[in-house]
């Protein structure tokens, strides 16, 4: 049993249908996400430093129209309670390695979800052609609880994938495969966070402007 | 007193409009749920009318969600206003591009990404779970904001909608969230880098840098095939096998 399991999976479900159904208040934000989780569990720095790591990872989507992506929200919560139950000195990399599975399968969920919606849409097409408003309100409001479903079970998968890890690779991971593994993600993310930010800014006129930002940032990353 | 009226009834569309892509579908995209937040400003339409109105407003219709509003009030209006049906549906298709567009550059690529790139940097700054409650009260401030402008745009212009694009502030909004999003991300980015790398020494930490760079290398060399997901996953699960065999 993994540690505040119904909590977190409470949690990836809610965080699960903001990200498209109701209310897209930004809580499926993997910074959100995670030190929201963080604090359920006790641990928001733990929460923190995956949100952030995560929140990279976010940068290199743009959730337009009908595009494809991984959803991010319900592996930040998985990811968190990865770290609260691995318990190891960084446990972060594997933690990482979770959170990322879970983010692809959720993903892949978001299409059978939208396949399901419409094909309820196609059969209801007549009498929603005829104005009939319960059927409107029936389709509508099923799209959301299926999606709330999706998001149970997409983060369910996760607890699972959580607790099988514990069980048969936490074990057979040395200290040094551990920080191995945690300079992998971050160095991921980072890269995932950077090659994001390039491709929304441009490389037009506002280069310059992400230049000041570096230069800024690096000025105050080193003096603090 | 017409807006007297009108004004619990936008209340409903507005709280409908949080749950606009509820039941997001290929074949009418968020058509269902424009007709749900269209449905009480509907109603003083006589019954023949008001199911004749619903069904149209059910059909295709694509928008950012936060503006969508914009075109639930603008086509409900129309509907009320008696417009014929052949102009409604040109407005319905008119309407679905611009404020497409407009919300993504507004939202997705600017108000959004700036407030999460301050937010990470202060983050890194000691500001804790505090930074990330600011974020979520001053993001959803504008965004709330946004979602009652745009409806309230719709309603009130109804077909004319698309004078209220181009007001003066949506304008100087997009001129200068373009600067301040590079600004605020490309100030963020070393800060997190530094904080992210504070965990590790020796040569972790120089192992971290050359991973971080020919990541970012593959990832500009071929967007196509490789995403932040994928190569992200192979790396980790290059580095787990790394990290049961060594020792």
């Amino acid at each position: 049993m993994i540690p505040h399991g119904w909590e977190l999976l409470a949690l990836g479900a809610i965080v699960g249908l903001d990200l498209v159904s109701f209310p897209q208040i930004m809580l499926a934000r993997p910074i959100v996400a995670g030190s929201v989780a963080g604090l359920l569990l006790g641990d928001v720095g733990a929460g923190l430093r995956i949100g952030v790591l995560f929140e990279l990872f976010q940068y290199d989507i743009l959730p337009v129209g009908a595009t494809r992506y991984p959803e991010y929200g319900p592996a930040t919560v998985i990811a968190v309670g990865a770290v609260h139950t691995f318990a190891l000195p960084f446990g972060i990399g594997l933690a990482t390695v979770v959170g990322l599975f879970t983010a692809m399968i959720g993903g892949m969920s978001l299409q059978v979800l939208r396949r399901l919606n419409t094909r309820a849409v196609t059969a209801a097409a007549p009498a929603l052609e005829r104005g009939d408003v319960r059927v409107l309100y029936r389709l509508h409001f099923a799209g959301a609880g299926r999606d709330l479903a999706r998001a149970a079970l997409v983060t369910a998968f996760g607890l699972g994938l959580v607790a099988l890890t514990r069980a048969f690779v936490v074990p057979a991971l040395s200290h040094r495969g551990e920080r191995l593994l945690s300079v992998a993600a971050t160095g991921a993310a980072l890269a995932a966070g950077a090659a994001g930010t390039i491709r929304l800014v441009g490389l037009g006129t506002h280069l310059k402007w992400l230049a000041a930002g570096l230069v800024g940032g690096i000025v105050v990353a080193w003096l603090i | 007193m017409a807006d007297l009226k009108a004004r619990p009834r936008l209340l409903a569309s507005l709280l409908r409009l949080f749950t606009v892509q509820a039941s997001w579908n290929y074949e009418r995209l968020i058509g269902v749920g424009t007709g749900v937040a269209a449905e009480p400003l509907l109603r003083d339409l006589d019954p023949e009318r008001y199911r004749a109105a619903l069904g149209r407003a059910s059909r295709y219709f694509n928008a950012h969600p936060y503006l969508s509003g914009a075109g639930a009030g603008a086509l409900a209006r129309a509907e009320i206003d008696g417009v014929p049906a052949e102009q409604i549906e040109r407005l319905r298709g008119a309407l679905a591009g611009p404020l497409g567009s407009i919300g993504d550059r507004l939202v997705w690529a600017g108000w959004l990404p700036t407030l999460s790139a301050l937010t990470l940097a202060a983050v890194t700054w000691r500001g804790g779970f505090a930074a990330v409650a600011l974020f979520l009260i001053v993001y959803n401030v504008g965004h709330v904001a946004l979602r009652w402008w745009a409806l309230r745009a719709g309603w009130t212009y109804g077909p004319r909608v698309a004078q209220a694009l181009h007001e003066p502030w949506m304008r100087r909004a997009g001129q200068y969230l373009g600067p301040a999003t590079a600004l605020a991300l490309g100030f963020a980015l070393p800060m997190v880098a530094q904080w992210s790398g504070d965990a590790f020494r020796g040569w972790a930490r120089i192992t971290l840098a050359v991973a971080a760079a020919v990541a970012f290398g593959l990832l500009r060399w071929r967007p196509d095939i490789l995403s932040g997901l994928r190569l992200g996953l192979v790396l980790v699960v290059i580095a787990l096998v790394a990290g049961v065999i060594w020792r």
